[in-house]
């Protein structure tokens, strides 16, 4: 099955946050009271939220001798294998063969362990709520059954977000910063990222310069697990063998005194 | 003054009625308006004060009942049966407490059933989630004779003696369905127990005549498992977790310092509780005990200390930094001054320096389970947290609910060796 993914190119984004506001509109999000200057610079609103899951970032970065704005996205990255989806133990969180990580809210039981487990810091609580759940981007997996494509994608006016497929994608990126070494910076983000991701980012400047998170673990983050959860069987046999042997083997005297005691009717 | 008679409520009962009622009055209004109007917890530090203190060490404070009426029962530490009772009915507490207070955590807690239809086996919360829920029903099954005891049902303590060992098998068996969902494991499990309890029943093996023995190894098994994956938990956080803590070995470390904390829990609570009831002190006993202590904090030094030199993180030891500080003090108070008390010939004879090294063992584990759950964790989020003081305050509350039921239990049920008769059905 074809791996949908989505390419951020922050050297084509002119941060008209068209794609922040349908984002907006489709998924059904109310309006934040914001406060101009209240992120950086012109960024607004300041953070993702339960109400915003797609937000333009604005970042003054300063190129040879001028500071020029680098517009970055922050998004769920929609890992190939999702930290959260891995940590959630009711199995609210799902990783689709088609890309998207989809949320079910129905099964949510409010542990949080996803917030904890997800290395971009991406999904959002609704902690003000009696009755909270989690909330985050779902690559617009209603529209993807339509056969549309996410809403940010769809509203972006320079091709900064494009949709597609995962591996034509990462062509394209390659292309993209071969025919043009000198305006990139050599590095797509979210090719090795957490295992990789279905979110790849290309930019001018280095994305730490951009506020992304650069020290993230290159393997999925289940593998750091997997280990100890696989070993759970081989523990509880063990444990029983172990157990059961040292107890037969030191209650013998017991045993043979019990049998002097009433002997067993067969003998 | 007037004569109080031993064991009753005095202020001290005052005060911790005060402060429980308040901690309820607290999580009520949580529940009403939400996570966010009680703690400080944001986008970027979802868990708090609250996993680290009440869930990872409130389940290690509980640990004495699988080590004091497990391990030592199981390895032959028949002396010990007198501590049996009190620690079994500690961590039962303790477990029913941070059911309560995870339930304060869960933000959708009345949907906490999900995890027992909704099964999704990678997940070291699920594997949590499960090993408590079936050993509560392990410890309240053990603590059940307690029970008959005291209301003289001899016929159900004797139905309890052939039925247990099978309930057992069964929850181990579930457990292994729902962790493994493999055909293999689930019979060679299902075996090695069934093997077992035939062989007790055709007389093969011997039959303890106090508590199957089967029930001792179900809480063994539940114990190591969640004990050690409470570690597993943060195993999944290498990007968040500071050098210090984050160890392949983290739950292998959870487990160790669980064992020991059960033992320090035990020597900590007899010794209270003897001078709050008025009894004599089990010195020789807890002396013992504190043996067995010295070596797991012997072990748990020895692992963390290869595991730091192997890991290369000698350097980060000796920095500035609140980490490195709380790192000292947990390994300081909780594991260097009374590992040096217990070795102390002169010491370990007086039930106060005892007293005060299994306090420090406490509060060193306190201190590490903290450090591993807010202190150790940088999300690169904008708003550092820290608890609210609401946060503290039922926390406080649930403590001391804890304790007033503790109290009440051991008023009105057997639970001390001198207070059995020794005629009654054991």
């Amino acid at each position: 099955m074809a791996v949908h993914a989505l390419l951020i190119d922050t050297v084509r984004c002119t941060g008209c946050r068209g794609c922040q506001v349908a984002c907006k509109q489709w998924n059904k999000r109310a309006a934040e009271k914001t406060e101009f200057f209240g992120g950086p610079g012109y960024q607004n609103p300041a953070d993702l939220s339960k109400d915003t899951w797609c937000l333009v970032t604005y970042n003054e970065v300063q190129i040879g001798d001028r500071f020029e704005w680098v517009f970055g996205k922050k998004q769920c990255m929609h890992c190939q294998i999702p930290g959260c989806a891995s940590a959630c133990p009711v199995g609210a969180l799902e990783k689709l063969d088609s890309g998207p990580v989809i949320y079910h809210k129905d099964k949510c039981i409010g542990c949080r362990y996803c917030m904890l487990a997800c290395p971009f810091v991406v999904p959002r609580f609704e902690y003000d709520s009696w009755n909270p759940y989690i909330t985050k981007c779902t690559m617009c997996y209603d529209r993807l059954q339509m056969g549309e494509i996410p809403a940010c994608a769809k509203a972006c006016p320079t091709g900064s977000v494009t949709f597609g497929e995962r591996d034509a994608l990462i062509r394209e990126a390659k292309e993209r910063i071969a025919s043009n070494p000198s305006e990139y910076h050599h590095h797509i983000y979210g090719l090795e990222e957490a295992g990789g991701t279905c979110v790849l980012h290309i930019s001018n400047v280095p994305f730490e310069e951009l506020g992304y998170i650069t020290d993230v673990p290159k393997q999925p983050l289940a593998a750091r697990t997997e280990l100890a959860m696989k070993s759970i069987p081989a523990v509880m046999v063990g444990l029983a063998v172990v157990l059961g042997a040292s107890y037969r083997l030191r209650t013998r005297a017991q045993l043979r005194g019990e049998d002097a005691e009433r002997p067993s009717p067969t003998t | 003054m007037v004569a109080e008679r031993k064991g009753a409520f005095g202020i001290g009962g005052a005060i911790l009625f005060v402060l429980a009622g308040l901690g309820i009055a607290l999580a009520l209004y949580r529940f009403a308006t939400g996570l966010g109007s009680v703690t400080n917890l944001n986008q970027g530090y979802p868990w708090g004060l609250w996993i680290g203190f009440d869930i990872l060490a409130g389940i290690a404070l509980a640990a004495g009942g699988f080590v004091v009426g497990g391990l030592m029962h199981m390895f032959g530490g028949e002396k010990y049966e007198p501590l049996v009772r009190p620690t079994i009915l500690t961590a039962l507490l303790g477990y029913l407490l941070f059911i309560v207070a995870l339930l304060v955590d869960l933000g959708r807690p009345w949907t906490i059933w999900h995890m027992i239809i909704m099964w999704h086996h990678e997940s070291p919360m699920f594997e949590v989630g499960w090993c408590v829920m079936l050993y509560t029903t392990i410890l309240l099954v053990e603590f059940l004779p307690v029970v008959f005891e005291r209301f003289h049902m001899t016929r159900l303590h004797k139905l309890w003696k052939y039925s247990a060992p099978w309930i057992a098998i069964a929850l181990l068996t579930l457990f292994a369905v729902a962790l493994t969902q493999s055909v293999a494991w689930v019979i060679v499990i299902a075996a090695v127990l069934i093997l077992f309890q035939l062989s007790v029943e055709v007389g093969a093996i011997y039959r303890d005549p106090k508590i199957p023995t089967l029930l001792l190894m179900a809480a063994i098994i539940f114990s190591t498992l969640h004990q050690s994956s409470l570690g597993t938990l943060f195993l999944m956080v290498p990007h968040k977790l500071h050098v210090i803590w984050y160890s392949p070995l983290l739950p292998v470390f959870f487990l160790v310092s669980a064992v020991a904390t059960g033992l320090a829990m035990t020597i900590f609570e007899s010794i209270l509780s003897a001078r709050f009831f008025g009894r004599k002190v089990e010195t020789d006993l807890l002396r013992g005990v504190g043996r067995f202590l010295s070596w797991a904090i012997i072990c748990y030094l020895g692992l963390r200390g290869v595991d730091l030199i192997v890991r290369g993180v000698g350097s980060e030891l000796l920095v500035r930094t609140p980490q490195c500080a709380a790192f000292w003090v947990e390994i300081v108070v909780g594991s260097l001054i009374p590992l040096a008390i217990l070795l102390t010939p002169e010491l370990v004879k007086s039930a106060t320096w005892l007293f005060s090294a299994s306090v420090m063992v406490v509060v060193g584990l306190i201190v590490n389970r903290l450090n591993v759950a807010w202190v150790g964790i940088s999300s690169r989020y904008e708003v550092a947290y820290y608890p609210h003081w609401m946060e503290i305050a039922i926390t406080v509350g649930l403590v001391s609910a804890g304790v007033l039921v503790f109290v009440l239990v051991c008023r009105y049920f057997p639970i001390f060796s001198e207070e059995r008769s020794p005629t009654g059905a054991r």
